[in-house]
């Protein structure tokens, strides 16, 4: 049934958000976001297959948020990598160059 | 019957995903919910799919992960413990996203008996002429902004990674 699918990936979602409002490391609110993202693109694919289903569109939305979540990843520990060189921790609630 | 075996499997992951206080355990939960999300794929037909959240999800990202979490190793991040305050937030705001959005959810046409339809013909070449096509349905800009992006990724992940003094 469509509702379940689309419940199961709005929980997903929803653990995704509670895991990047908590997590003090960075590497953890990245792999927060990955999880909303898969949510995401599980959805897209759930509606496609149940209301669309001679189409391909939501697959091939599914493929560019793949895509989009690599070079996301990619990019995020590059900066990690570069944070952690210059302040020796990547805790997210010390980061707060910017206010001051 | 697999669907909610499935659920139950990758919902109790991702819950350890986002509750255990060991980053490096959290990345391998991550990787147990993504690969099975490829199960859920399967379900809906989307073979291709399946293949490509294997390749580039479990494979890729997770290992990238993996390489964040071994790189960025401090001492005061390996038990990651948010204060009382920070989780009942979190808890509070991610519980009342749930609860708007399934009340809607439950509330709109959506909750019909809407069941799989069992003629669907999905196909990864059907897709690959999708990606290709330069008609009305072609994906063929998008497409090829996504390989100038990931061009534009892979050097300035290289150039923010590097040593400053060469």
């Amino acid at each position: 049934m469509l509702i379940s699918w689309v419940l199961v990936s709005l929980l997903l979602f929803s653990l995704g958000i509670y895991g990047v409002l908590t997590r003090r490391s960075a590497v953890g609110l990245l792999i927060s976001v990955e999880l909303m993202l898969n949510a995401a693109a599980l959805n897209l694919v759930v509606f496609n297959r149940f209301l669309f289903a001679s189409r391909m569109d939501g697959q091939i939305l599914t493929i560019f948020v793949i895509a989009l979540a690599a070079a996301e990843v990619l990019i995020g520990m590059a900066i990690l990598v570069m944070l952690f060189r210059r302040k020796k921790s990547v805790d997210v609630t010390q980061l707060s160059q910017l206010k001051h | 019957m697999i669907f909610y075996l499935l659920t139950f499997v990758i919902l109790v992951l991702a819950l350890a995903t986002v509750l255990t206080r060991h980053i490096f355990r959290s990345a391998i939960y991550l990787m147990g919910v993504l690969a099975l999300s490829a199960g859920y794929y399967l379900l809906l037909g989307a073979e291709f799919l399946a293949g490509v959240q294997i390749l580039v999800y479990v494979g890729g990202i997770v290992v990238l992960i993996v390489f964040a979490v071994m790189l960025t190793q401090s001492q005061d991040l390996i038990h990651d413990h948010p204060s009382r305050l920070r989780k009942m937030l979190g808890f509070l705001t991610s519980a009342t996203f749930f609860g708007v959005s399934a009340w809607a959810l439950l509330n709109s046409h959506l909750n019909k008996n809407i069941e799989m339809p069992s003629d669907a013909q999905f196909s990864a070449q059907i897709m690959g002429k999708a990606f290709l096509s330069t008609e009305g349905n072609g994906y063929i800009l998008p497409f090829e902004l996504i390989s100038i992006l990931l061009l534009t990724v892979l050097i300035s992940g290289i150039v923010l990674a590097k040593k400053e003094k060469v």
